[in-house]
């Protein structure tokens, strides 16, 4: 034994153990499982299409939910993915809210006006940019499930109008026609959040939610058609529309709070609101405010007899702002129901089910993600966009993994997760 | 569907309204999250143990041994059976490669190459014949560095951490009789601390915004132990190194690509304590021939002090992130063999058991139970002259976890390579 043996040794086993063992992790290789992602299509209506901030804009259509599952497909065989982008000359498609400034933490909230994609404003229906090449995420903003067959309501939405040929109120291709004109393998399915929608942020004043039968009879006649040529697929549930900053920012307490704060206000007890049904009374925790309240610009300023609004039973806070109790009954209740209706229809079919309304109230209450404080807050939750109800980047992405692991579960597939650390949330002035 | 209001004006008066109570809740939202805390090492959590080189061949066992200066460290009992003074430098270079997996994900992502170097340095003086020795060592037992990639997936949790504390330790050794050595040593512990890490604040530009903390510690802590040589022939230490409670105050808090928003609610200041645990030792000393010494020792290290890691800013905010560490033993075993007057072999191997809890591993320590294994040779080209190599390598078992406190979901995996020499000089 010499001493040049001991050094050739130590140095022979510190290069090899420096240069090369990386650790390993024994992660199971994607594959498709029983499912075939060759040509997906995804159906559904804002929360598909990317809308976010109050509007659809190119970026909100390139952070879609259906994009970020498709783009994982690719690793199990999933094919191209086409998204009816908005050109970038008029990026802005519809507009949306910005978020202008944040001064001591109060919010400054701006419509975007630039580059849009309006090509006119033909009977009350605003007209977008067409657009003509290959479709798989047929996210329509506004539609309900009760739209997907119905003909002609290309003449009453300019967001569907604008991916069909032809000329304004001369195409009367239905929605479900349109999705599944070309041949499919693979679908997701998340209509019918408009449907309760619609009724709940008018404040319980608007078109009465669908009717819980006809909701039934039109989600199987969708289903029936999307699983007809064999396909799998995947449905989400309705995400709870009281769970959301729209119906959570605004509240009983802070209206209070901030009209005890004004000199004239100290001594206000009470907001009277106009409830669905009956006659005007004071509010209560149980009764939710839009956020649209917030912009309205109403509250205090006082009408012809000089009776401030939302003060007085005689001047109280509109129907239109208010999800009184009775309403959050029904709202909920339908939202069971719809649910309930998806679920059994997607469990008799053997699809997969995202639960979209335990994964958005679980992460409306609070839950981290990598690091990310989400929550249902307004603006600081990341979670939901400045319009209060549709999600950001982050909240897209967040759905985009629960979607993939509901696939995963149901067809033994391994597509990998999204890393949600990539979308942001609102972005901060 | 909602409507876009175009009331821009109105919307700004009345939210100026609506949101005021959320304006409290609103900054401690902000802040909630933005600092977790630290640390890595190479032994449990982020204890280091890389204070001697022989010790470290020998599985870092050595507490029953009156080895050499580095018993300043190991056990200032046995300083005073040291045959001979001296000094001796080290140090270790440290390959620490962690893999990190995210649940469901099919990307392995790895820590980036970044190469601490912990040193120790040792001097026994005193005439070997008194009963009375001294000795002052400086080394590094808490530390780690921990880099990830600025934009890998857990980088609200951490991008990285560089943590060291350097004890300063003069020594009294004294051999009560020929069989019983007592020693103590007062340490005065000089922390540092980096970490850095994303924030989940989105800005117009895209930039992604980041927070450094960084601060220094000045504290004060002791280290004793008894040696004691029984008829049988078999030499026991028993040690205790006090808890440090590393104290930064004043630290920076520097916030960078932050939206100008935000600004004013952030704080520019921390104050934290982080407790570097006490360590409990017991080991013994086998001799079972004249060139051949085996050590085993038990270190019982006290971590259930680490509750959690509190900040608290110049703002009047504070964050208090849970760790319920739980106190953790390591075994150790190791045996030298003098194969010439040249040459000394060495082995040793150990078990460390994490003190960290379920829930609780965090990317900056993705700790487990690990496994030690290493290996050294040293060499006396001159009867005053030494010099010691050593080489471990640490196992840490693969963990998969969520953590409570961020959420981060995967499993990681750490190996760590750990080559280190000293140079010795008896006189």
């Amino acid at each position: 034994m010499n001493s040049t043996y001991f050094y050739k040794s130590a140095l022979a086993i510190a290069i090899l153990g420096l240069a090369a063992c990386k650790p390993t992790i024994d992660v199971p290789a994607p594959t498709k499982g029983t499912a075939d992602f060759t040509r997906y299509i995804a159906l559904g209506n804002s929360l598909t299409a990317g809308f976010a901030d109050g509007g659809l804009s190119l970026e909100g259509q390139q952070n879609s939910f259906p994009g970020m599952i498709a783009e994982q497909m690719k690793s199990v065989g999933g094919g191209s993915f086409s998204t009816p982008f908005f050109p970038t000359d008029k990026a802005n498609g519809t507009g949306y809210l910005k978020l202008t400034a944040l001064t001591n933490g109060v919010p400054t909230i701006v419509p975007e006006t630039s580059n849009l994609a309006i090509r006119g404003q033909v009977n009350g229906v605003t007209l977008y940019t067409k657009y003509t090449g290959e479709i798989n995420n047929f996210g329509v903003p506004n539609i309900k499930l009760i739209h997907a067959r119905l003909p002609k309501y290309a003449d009453f939405n300019g967001l569907y109008e604008r991916l069909l040929p032809g000329e304004f109120l001369t195409n009367p291709t239905t929605y479900l026609e349109f999705a599944t004109s070309k041949p499919w393998t693979f679908f997701s399915n998340w209509l019918g959040n408009n449907d309760i929608l619609a009724y709940a942020t008018a404040g319980g004043a608007g078109a009465p939610p669908t009717d819980k039968g006809v909701f039934a009879t039109e989600y199987n006649a969708v289903i029936d058609k999307l699983t007809s040529t064999g396909a799998k697929g995947v449905v989400g549930t309705i995400p709870g529309v009281t769970s959301t900053a729209f119906f959570n920012t605004v509240t009983l307490k802070t209206l209070l709070a901030a009209i005890n704060a004004t000199p004239a206000g100290a001594n206000v007890k009470d907001i009277y609101i106009q409830p669905g049904v009956g006659a005007p009374r004071a509010a209560t925790a149980g009764d939710l405010f839009t956020l649209t309240l917030s912009s309205a610009g109403v509250m205090g300023i006082p009408n012809n007899l000089g009776i401030p609004y939302g003060l007085d039973p005689r001047n109280p806070v509109a129907t239109q702002y208010v999800l009184d109790k009775a309403e959050v009954l029904t709202v909920n209740d339908y939202i069971n129901s719809y649910n309930n209706t998806i679920k059994s229809i997607a469990n008799a079919k053997g699809l997969a089910i995202m639960d979209g309304y335990t994964l958005l109230n679980e992460y409306a209450a609070g839950k981290p993600v990598n690091g990310i404080p989400v929550s249902g807050a307004f603006i600081q939750g990341n979670l939901f966009s400045l319009d209060g109800i549709h999600l950001t980047p982050l909240g897209y992405a967040i759905t985009a993994n629960a979607f993939i692991s509901a696939i995963n579960a149901k067809y033994g597939s391994n597509i990998p997760v999204v890393d949600i650390t990539r979308y942001r949330g609102v972005k901060l002035p | 569907m909602l409507v876009i209001s175009k009331r821009a004006k109105l919307l700004r008066t009345k939210q100026l309204i609506n949101h005021l109570p959320k304006l409290r809740s609103m900054k401690k939202i902000l802040l909630s999250f933005l600092l977790a805390i630290p640390v890595l090492g190479f032994s449990q959590s982020f204890q280091v143990n890389l204070q001697g080189q022989k010790q470290t061949a020998m599985g870092g066992a050595g507490a029953g041994l009156a080895l050499d200066e580095a018993a300043v460290f190991f056990n200032p009992g046995a300083v005073s059976f040291l045959k001979n003074n001296g000094v001796q430098a080290g140090v270790n270079g440290i390959w620490l490669k962690t893999a990190f997996n995210q649940t469901g994900s099919s990307i392995t992502e790895h820590n980036k190459s970044k190469v601490p170097t912990p040193a120790a340095a040792y001097a026994v003086f005193g005439s070997p014949e008194n009963r009375l020795r001294f000795g002052i060592g400086v080394y590094t037992p808490f530390g780690g560095a921990m880099h990830w990639n600025e934009d890998w997936s857990g980088k609200f949790t951490v991008t990285s951490l560089d943590l060291q504390a350097i004890y300063i330790q003069p020594t009294l050794s004294l051999k009560i009789t020929d069989q019983i050595g007592i020693g103590a040593g007062l340490v005065y512990a000089l922390g540092k601390v980096d970490l850095q890490r994303a924030v989940p604040y989105s800005n117009n530009t895209g930039q992604q915004a980041t927070v450094q903390l960084k601060g220094n510690s000045k504290d004060f802590g002791w280290n004793a132990g008894i040696f004691i040589k029984t008829i049988s022939g078999v030499s026991v230490g028993i040690t205790h190194r006090s808890q440090v409670l590393a104290t930064v105050k004043n630290g920076d808090a520097i916030f960078a690509n932050v939206p100008s928003s935000v600004q004013p609610l952030l704080p520019a200041s921390f104050n934290a304590t982080l407790p570097l645990p006490a360590t409990s030792t017991v080991g013994f000393g086998f001799y079972p021939s004249e060139k051949t010494t085996i050590a085993l020792d038990v270190n019982w290290v006290w971590w259930h002090t680490y509750k959690d890691l509190a900040f608290y800013y110049n703002n009047g905010t504070s964050t208090v992130s849970p760790r319920n560490y739980h106190d953790a033993a390591t075994f150790r075993v190791g045996i030298q063999n003098q194969a010439s007057s040249f040459l000394t072999l060495r082995a040793g191997a150990g078990y460390a058991l994490s003190p960290v809890g379920t829930g609780y591993v965090t990317p900056e320590v993705p700790d487990a139970n690990r496994i030690l294994l290493s290996a050294g040779i040293g060499l006396k080209p001159s009867e005053r002259f030494g010099i010691d190599f050593s080489f471990l390598y640490e196992n840490v078992k693969s963990r998969t976890e969520t953590n409570i406190e961020s959420g981060l979901s995967g499993t990681f995996k750490t190996v760590a390579y750990i080559p280190g020499v000293a140079l010795s000089y008896k006189f």
